[in-house]
């Protein structure tokens, strides 16, 4: 018998009074009456930035602003002209290290902490996280209340949530902010394996 | 209504002064109270040591002495939580003897309802919310949980004349004692004891006062060997005070 | 009547300064917890849909796992399954052998922990470099966590600086400052992350209707583990899968709640499968006792538990004597009931580090029966062999005195002359109350003899 089946086998025997599994449609989770001041106070209280768009505006340039000493940005976007690398062309996972600004897309945010759903869109997704500050752009009419509207979007294949790619790359992330750790004594760094900055350009629909 | 009068082993051998305001407060709320003779001990201190069913026999004379009554009421929320959450498991029946057991607190607040004025205390008091009281029998509501708030003993308190209630920091974190542990992890025990002491301290108050005489011996004897100069009552003779 | 607890939990003590600044620094993380818990209105109907959730899920988990597997499956992912600590030390060296693996990155995962993965592959030869900070501070300084979400916990910064002078990841002597030493171990990481062969993660939670695998981080470590090896191996218990996304929202909106006071992690990556440019993925599915504890009627529903260490955060026990107090590798109330369950006679002298206060079981996110369990423990320490000599002498002591009335009346009426045995006699080593409080008097006259005076 192989492990799985004395393991299951196992299981069988000793499981004893079973439960029916709960309604979760009744579940009261906050929402609010401004979703998109929420999702912005929010990223700016887990030590991110968000900032606003103006429509027309030049997003590569007001990168260039927010970074002017920048030497390497990482993109595989289409509309970001700066790049000087594309995690799509890289040889390696590893050769994306040493960049300064990489700049991806997120496909919708969550008000109650957050989050920005972020599917795999590139052929090394060492980008996200490699890259000593990070840029999301994010459609900002795309931000939903909480978890469970955020998790609904992605069970029932919302089309704005980029299925297609997370099916293709088999990965996807919430970022909430820069990385950060408390593990020396409880003081709270931010910048621990990760991006050590993360802002989020809300750009208009 | 009928009330057959409880008390634990400890506050008849220790605190006899508890057992007496809780008769003298009934009787004054014209409650008709009776305090069967030949009482010991509910069990809790052996099934907590881990020898539970040392306490069915007590448990099947308790039933015997108390299924008479309409409500069985004691001034210790461990024993009332412990005959009411175990009775009924050890004696392997539904025990309505054991289900109709109040803590004094509860019984004067939900059965009897009391809204007149009480005794009288004009002193500030730093109010001790028992564990057993707190996350058991629900006196008041925990501090770890998200819900409205309300406090029982201290309803009950605020209809003492001249009196000033004000709970610690931490406000229902243990003191300490959990019977065995305190002659076993003596050391954490000290500390937590200790520790929840000088928060009551802080408050500024006179007296430290809670349902349940297990936690004030315990604050009572580490403030004693520490040297802190603070009183301990039950808040059943301060209900009763002056009555 | 002590245990190992009782006699480290002492000499932790013994350091006023440093006990006092642990319980503090825990009482705050329960604080933060507090105030999230207070945001949300929902916050108790979660925690009820949260046990019920893994109620259900538990006890149908052959279906669930079946699912889990099958859908990681078809997604191309190699799907293992270990009955034991032993077999999954083997079914990872053998993945890693295969593969040429000479050095291999990994993020937090109390189930290798359990497993003694590291010490294991070590002796196969093959570098194991843990990548969360906390984790990677104690494996250089080689000792084990003393917290499971915070596991350098009782290093101040000073001895994390001398640690990383020591080991050349700081190269500036006497610089302890945090966010300095946060840097130079991301400086040393970077490196580790960028010449490893593979990554290993745990799973906080595998989702059965899509074979996804779970991982929520802070550090970005576990993506970072995934992103430049070429191999990722995923450690997972028996007990963390779950349903569907409809239940993972429930749980990932509490878990950094509970056990950090954070909303959320700052990454939530779902792993369906490996990268285009990665060899393979593989998931691990580990039993180790837990297709036994699901029969336990009395301990099954330890295995709701998502590890958050709240209970932890608020034991007023595990605050004033440190993780180390405990002889299971997992400390506070979670870590007494599992103890408990992997060898009840080694783990038996934990059982008795607790009030029985009940904090844990209400801040529990999955209403684990925490303090419950513990009383029911101590029940069976006697058939179990390890029931405390004196204890059990003490409470048949207890049991004649109380059993007789007639007994019992004359020895409440004989107590005062106890007040009269001087006080370095009370204060003496047999008589273990004393030893931190002054004794209580004993009243002229029991209640039951005042009473009867009242009545007359």
């Amino acid at each position: 018998m192989s492990s799985k089946e004395d393991i299951l086998k196992k299981y069988r025997a000793n499981v004893r009074e079973q439960f029916d599994m709960p309604d979760l449609s009744d579940i009261r989770a906050i929402t609010y009456p401004d979703p998109l001041l929420q999702f912005m106070n929010m990223v700016k209280s887990v030590g991110g930035n968000a900032i606003e768009v103006d429509k027309g505006a030049d997003i590569n340039q007001l990168i260039k602003e927010l970074y002017p000493d920048a030497k390497e940005i990482a993109s595989n976007l289409p509309e970001i002209t700066i790049a000087t690398r594309n995690p799509d062309d890289v040889g390696r996972a590893r050769d994306l290290n040493g960049t300064d600004v990489g700049i991806i897309r997120g496909m919708f945010g969550v008000a109650e902490n957050g989050c920005v759903w972020i599917p795999q869109q590139m052929k090394e997704k060492a980008v996200c996280f490699i890259s000593e500050n990070l840029i999301i752009l994010l459609d900002k009419s795309q931000i939903v209340n909480n978890m469970h509207e955020a998790y609904h979007r992605l069970s029932t294949r919302d089309p704005k949530s980029g299925l297609d790619l997370f099916d293709e790359y088999g990965y996807g992330t919430f970022i909430s902010g820069p990385s950060k750790t408390a593990d020396i004594a409880q003081v709270l760094v931010m910048g621990a394996q990760a991006a050590r900055s993360a802002t989020i350009l809300l750009l208009p629909e | 209504m009928k009330i057959g009068l409880f008390i634990p082993c400890y506050v008849d051998a220790v605190y006899p002064e508890v057992g007496m305001a809780t008769y003298k407060l009934l009787k004054h709320l014209g409650v008709d109270v009776t305090y069967p003779e030949k009482q010991t001990c509910c069990g809790q201190p052996m099934a907590n040591a881990g020898f539970e069913r040392q306490a069915i026999p007590l448990a099947e004379k308790f039933e015997e002495k108390f299924e008479a009554f309409d409500y069985v009421v004691a001034p210790s929320v461990s024993c009332t939580a412990f005959i009411k959450l175990n009775y009924s498991r050890l004696l392997n029946h539904e025990c309505e003897t054991a289900k109709r057991c109040m803590d004094v607190v509860e019984f004067l607040h939900d059965v009897v309802k009391v809204n007149q004025r009480l005794g009288t205390f004009p002193h500030k008091v730093s109010l001790h919310n028992s564990c057993h009281g707190v996350r058991e029998l629900g006196l008041s509501s925990p501090s770890e949980r998200h819900e409205k708030k309300f406090n029982k003993i201290k309803d009950l308190l605020q209809l003492v004349d001249g009196i000033d209630v004000v709970e610690p920091e931490r406000p229902d974190e243990c003191c300490g004692f959990g019977g065995m542990f305190s002659v076993e992890e003596t050391a954490v025990s000290a500390q937590m004891g200790l520790d929840k002491i000088e928060r009551h301290m802080q408050t500024g108050a006179e007296f430290i006062t809670g349902p349940d005489c297990s936690c004030l011996m315990h604050m009572a004897g580490v403030a004693k060997k520490q040297g802190k100069k603070i009183e301990f009552k039950h808040v059943v003779e301060i209900l009763a005070a002056g009555l | 009547m002590s245990t190992q607890h009782s006699k480290a939990a002492k000499q932790f003590l013994k350091n006023q300064q440093y006990a006092h600044w642990h319980d503090a620094t825990f009482w705050a993380v329960r604080s933060k917890r507090d105030k999230m818990a207070y945001g949300l209105d929902e916050w108790e109907q979660l925690r009820e849909k949260a046990s019920a959730i893994k109620r259900h899920t538990i006890t149908h988990l052959d279906e669930y796992l079946d699912q889990f597997a099958t859908n990681a499956e078809k997604n191309g992912v190699e799907v293992h399954w270990a009955k034991d600590a032993k077999e999954f030390n083997e079914i990872v060296y053998g993945i890693l052998k295969n593969h040429n693996v000479k050095k291999m990155v990994k993020s937090k995962s109390m189930l290798t922990e359990e497993c003694e993965m590291n010490p294991y592959l070590e002796s196969k030869g093959i570098e194991v470099v843990e990548t969360d900070l906390g984790e990677r501070i104690i494996q250089l300084k080689g000792q084990k966590p003393s917290h499971i979400v915070m596991p350098a916990i009782h290093l101040n910064h000073d001895d994390v600086g001398e640690l990383f002078e020591e080991k050349g990841i700081s190269n500036e002597k006497g610089n302890h400052d945090p966010t300095y030493l946060t840097y130079r171990a991301r400086l040393s990481l970077r490196n580790e992350f960028l010449t490893a062969d593979a990554g290993m993660t745990g799973g906080n939670f595998g989702i059965a209707e899509t074979g996804d695998i779970v991982v929520c981080t802070n550090e970005g470590n576990a993506d970072m583990s995934t992103s430049c090896p070429k191999l990722h191996i995923a450690a997972i218990g028996l007990e963390k899968i779950i349903p569907n996304y409809e239940c993972l929202a429930v749980f990932q909106r509490m878990l950094c709640r509970a056990g950090t006071g954070q909303p959320t992690t700052t990454y939530t990556s779902h792993f369906r499968k490996a990268r285009p440019t990665a060899h393979h993925m593989h998931i691990i599915l580990v039993d180790n006792g837990r297709s036994e504890w699901i029969g336990d009627p009395e301990h099954w529903e330890s295995l709701k538990c998502i590890r958050c260490g709240s209970c932890m955060n608020t034991c007023p026990v595990y605050r004033r004597s440190g993780g180390y107090s405990y002889s299971y590798f997992i400390p506070g109330p979670i870590g007494i009931n599992l103890g408990m369950l992997r060898n009840p006679q080694a783990h038996s002298g934990n059982v008795s580090a607790c009030t029985l206060c009940n904090s844990c079981q209400t801040v529990c996110p999955a209403k684990v029966n925490l303090g419950d369990q513990i009383y029911l423990w101590r029940q069976q320490l006697d058939s179990l062999g390890t029931a405390n000599p004196e204890k059990k002498m003490m409470c048949k002591g207890m049991g004649m005195l109380y059993g007789s009335p007639g007994l019992y009346n004359f020895a409440t009426g004989m107590a005062h002359f106890a007040n009269l045995v001087p006080s370095p006699l009370l204060n003496c080593g047999l008589n273990p109350w004393a030893e931190s409080h002054d004794m209580f008097k004993f009243p002229k006259k029991p209640f039951h003899e005042m009473i009867k005076e009242i009545e007359k």
